[in-house]
Order: C-alpha cells, then structure tokens, then sequence
C-alpha cells in the first residue's frame, strides 16, 4: 500500500470510518515514516487542544461601536445638527461645492449618502475636497503607525515646525502636493477610525484641513496625532499647523501644538 | 419561557433596518471567538486587538451588502483571518528600524521548555504555532482550536476539502517540529516532508495541490 496521506489527518482526528481506519491502522506498523507522522501530528493536535480562550482584553470593540452609532447616525441625517454649528453657512456652502467636484472620496458608502452635502464641514470626506483647492496644503496619505514612538511635548512640537516647513515647500513648488507620511500606511478602516478620534475630541476649526495622521504614543499612553493646517479658508493659503493628541482608548485631548507658518 | 437568541443573520437584518442593538449584540456575541482567532494568527495581544477592529469595521462597512448566502459566521471567519493576514504582511514589509523593544512577541517564550505548568505549555505552543506558515496555521487553529468542521474550514479559507486535510496534517507535523518533537523514525529527510518552519507566504505553498485560489488572495465581501 502506498501512505495513506489523505487520510492521515482524519485518522488522527478521529473521523475516519471503519474500513478506513482498519487500512491506516494495517500500513503503520511497517511504515516508520507514516507512523512517525502520525504520532507528531497526535502530539500537535493535543498541544492545540490546551489553548485556552482568552477574555478579549478593555476597550478592544468600544471603537467599532462607537463608529457603529456614528454611521448609524449619518444613515438617519442626524449628522447635519450635530456639525451645524461647526462650519458656519459660507465655510459650508465653500465645501459643499468643493467636495461636489470632487466625488469619489476614500470611503464611497459615504459619499453616495444622501446628507453628503450638508454633513461634509465636520464629516471624514472634508479634507479630501478641502485640501485639492486650498494652495500649499500636503496631501493626506494615510494613517502612519508608529506604536514604537514616544512622543513628549517636545516631541509634539517638532511634528508641528517640520509640517509647517512642509507647508512651505509645497507652496514652493506651486501645487506639487507632497506627502508627509513617511511609515506604514495602514488600512482605510483604522485610519478613519482615527479621524474620527481627532475629529471627536471637538478641538477641530471648521478650516483646519487634515494633512498628516499617526498612531503613536504620548508620554506612554497610545494616542492619535493629528496634524492640520488651519488658514482662514475660501481657499486661502493656511497661516498655521496645529496639532491634536488624543488618547486612543476614549479620544480625550492629551495635548496641543501650533506653529505659525512662515509667509513666503 | 424565554425567547431563544436571535441567530446572526437575523440581526443583520435587524440591523440595516434600523435596530442599532442589534450590531451591538453582533459585537458582543462573536468577539471572543475573533479576538481569540486573531490572538492565535498573530501571536501578540496588540495585533490580536487590531486585527480584531479591522474584522469587525470591515464587517461593519460591508454588512449591507451581506446576502446571507453563507452563514454570517463563516463569512466572519473569513474577515478575521484575511485581516490578520493583512496585519502579518504588513509587519514583514515595516522596515527593522520600526520594530523597537516593545515590539517583541507580546507572549515571550520561556528560557527553556518546562512543561510541567499548563501556562507555560501554552506559551510553548502559541510561540511554536507561530513557526507554522500562516496558510497551515489559519486552518490549524480553525479546526483544531475553535473546532470548526473542516467543510467550514474550506468555505472559509476558500480552499477545496482535500487542501483543508492536506494542510491540517502537514500543519499539525511543522507545529510538533517547531515544539522540538522530532520524527523518530528513518526517514526523517523526506523530500515531500512537512513544510519547513519559517512562515513565510511561499513556503507556505510547498507540497500542495488545487491551491490556486488561496485565501491570501481570497476576497473578504460576502
């Protein structure tokens, strides 16, 4: 007989029938090689059966909840009152043209909702129309995960001066749009997940326009960092950077830098 | 008597008709199984918590386009598991300067094999699962930890049956090797043997057949 090796995993499982059984079990006796497979893969198969589930760990799915009720809320146009009062009527009516030309944001679901055109101020899609009429502003490429990095307040501000000279550069190089990221791009999911964060903690101005995202740490505690430039909009150059920290597990403000942005 | 629980596609349904509760009850009721699913892929607590939002935000975004054509749980399998595999990938193309002290395996392996305590045991085996590539791995761990069928196994992974059992034993053999248990027999240089331990994606593809459509490129919509 030739090794049975279709049937050795249901042999050691234990879910070959009879007659199936009865031919593994004539062959192993003079075939060291199937039977020393078999009692490795009897020994990995006990081992698996030890793991014990874990409890899943504080804070794992509060976020997906949470951007659970955020949807559920731009479904029923409940978004419209809540960002209202953000953007003022002219900043709006700026965006809703803005993002009208620019359909085919990073998250189309969003974008073929209805309230698109009145939610967009404080909504995920703002920067991405924001951003292609505004001069000298970077262009946003994602979420950066640097988990590994501490930030301090320091730290902070040098992410500030190095986006504001960013700022200037583009602005040299007249409508070239570069990126500020510079690590690991992560998925469309989390980086919107992190947006969402910033943008909760409410620190927002209605022109601050999104450019650089990272997942970091603030004095040890996981955080996002956003970075915008803030200009006085209508498609103005920004005059400034700020920066937002906030925690990651409830987004609460951890810190804040700005840095005016040399006028060339 | 009590009502018995809503099943899953129901409270999809429930769902997209306006019940939030209901994706909430979704969360709740599956989280475990894909926190621990994505423990197990990845073997660190900070992938595990990532890879189990990445699942459940994909999900989210996509459950509206859930045709209930496979069971929602199968179809969830298959989110998580794509989902570490993004993670996994990623963590291989992020450069070394990236990785510092803290990204070391959260479940550190002991100094040396001490199977006298359960915990420990279990150290030994998450460590050495994490030897497996990735492809045997996923099947390992659906099968032989959370006790899948292997039909379910297939439809999650999108692979035939008989690829599901060739994996499991070839899988099962590279974990036993990675805890240091060793063939006893002659022919422990077999040519067409177990793969080799390493866990990178092309390895992974060694001694197989009818692999054409594996889950790496699987797609995650319904």
């Amino acid at each position: 007989m030739s090794h049975p090796e279709d049937l050795l995993a249901d042999y050691v499982g234990g879910t070959l029938d009879q007659r199936e059984r009865a031919a593994v079990d004539a062959h192993l006796p003079g075939c060291a090689r199937c039977s020393a497979e078999v009692r490795q893969a009897e020994a990995a198969r006990a081992a698996l059966s030890e793991l014990e589930d874990v409890p899943v760990p504080f804070g794992v799915t509060g976020p997906v909840l949470a951007e659970a009720g955020r949807r559920f809320e731009r479904r029923r146009g409940v978004a419209w009152g809540r960002f209202q009062w953000a953007a003022g009527l002219a900043a709006a009516a700026a965006f809703v043209v803005v993002v009208a030309l620019n359909v085919g944001g990073e998250d189309a679901q969003n974008a073929a909702a209805p309230e698109r055109t009145t939610a967009v101020a404080g909504g995920t899609s703002a920067e991405g129309g924001a951003e292609a009429a505004t001069p000298g502003v970077i262009h946003f490429a994602g979420l950066e995960r640097q988990t590994d990095v501490n930030y301090d307040e320091a730290g902070i501000r040098a992410v500030a001066t190095e986006a504001a000279g960013a700022v200037v550069a583009a602005e040299d190089a007249r409508g070239t749009q570069a990126a500020l990221a510079s690590t690991v791009q992560d998925s469309k999911e989390r980086t919107s997940l992190a947006k969402e964060c910033v943008d909760q903690s409410g620190v927002r101005g209605p022109n601050d326009v999104l450019i650089r995202l990272i997942e970091a740490q603030f004095e040890g505690t996981p955080a996002y960092i956003g970075v915008y430039s803030e200009g006085p909009g209508a498609g103005q150059a920004p005059d400034h950077i700020v920066v937002f920290v906030v925690a990651k597990d409830d987004c609460r403000i951890l810190s804040t830098a700005s840095q005016r942005i040399p006028s060339g | 008597m009590p009502d018995p629980p809503a099943r899953d596609e129901d409270l999809v349904r429930r769902y997209l008709s306006g019940d939030r509760a209901a994706f909430a009850a979704l969360v709740e009721r599956h989280e475990r199984r894909v926190y621990n699913l994505a423990l197990r892929m990845t073997g660190r607590e900070e992938d595990a918590r990532d890879a189990t939002q990445d699942a459940f935000l994909t999900v989210l975004r996509k459950l509206s386009s859930f045709r209930g054509e496979a069971a929602f749980t199968t179809w969830l399998h298959r989110v998580t598991v794509n989902a570490c595999y993004d993670l996994l990938r990623k963590r291989q193309r992020a450069p070394l300067l990236e990785r510092g002290e803290d990204d070391l395996p959260a479940l550190e392996p002991p100094p040396a094999p001490d199977h006298a305590d359960a915990s420990s045991l279990s150290m030994d085996v998450q460590q050495a699962l994490l030897q497996v590539p990735e492809d045997f791995r996923a099947v390992m761990i659906l099968h032989d930890v959370h006790d899948l069928r292997q039909e379910e196994v297939a439809a999650i992974v999108g692979v035939p049956i008989g690829t599901v059992k060739s994996r499991l034993h070839r899988g099962r053999i590279a974990l036993a090797r990675a805890m240091g248990i060793e063939q006893q027999g002659r022919f422990s240089e077999d040519p067409e043997g177990p793969p080799a331990p390493g866990g990178s994606p092309g390895a992974s593809r060694s001694g197989e057949r009818a692999d054409a459509a594996g889950p790496s490129e699987g797609t995650v919509s319904p």
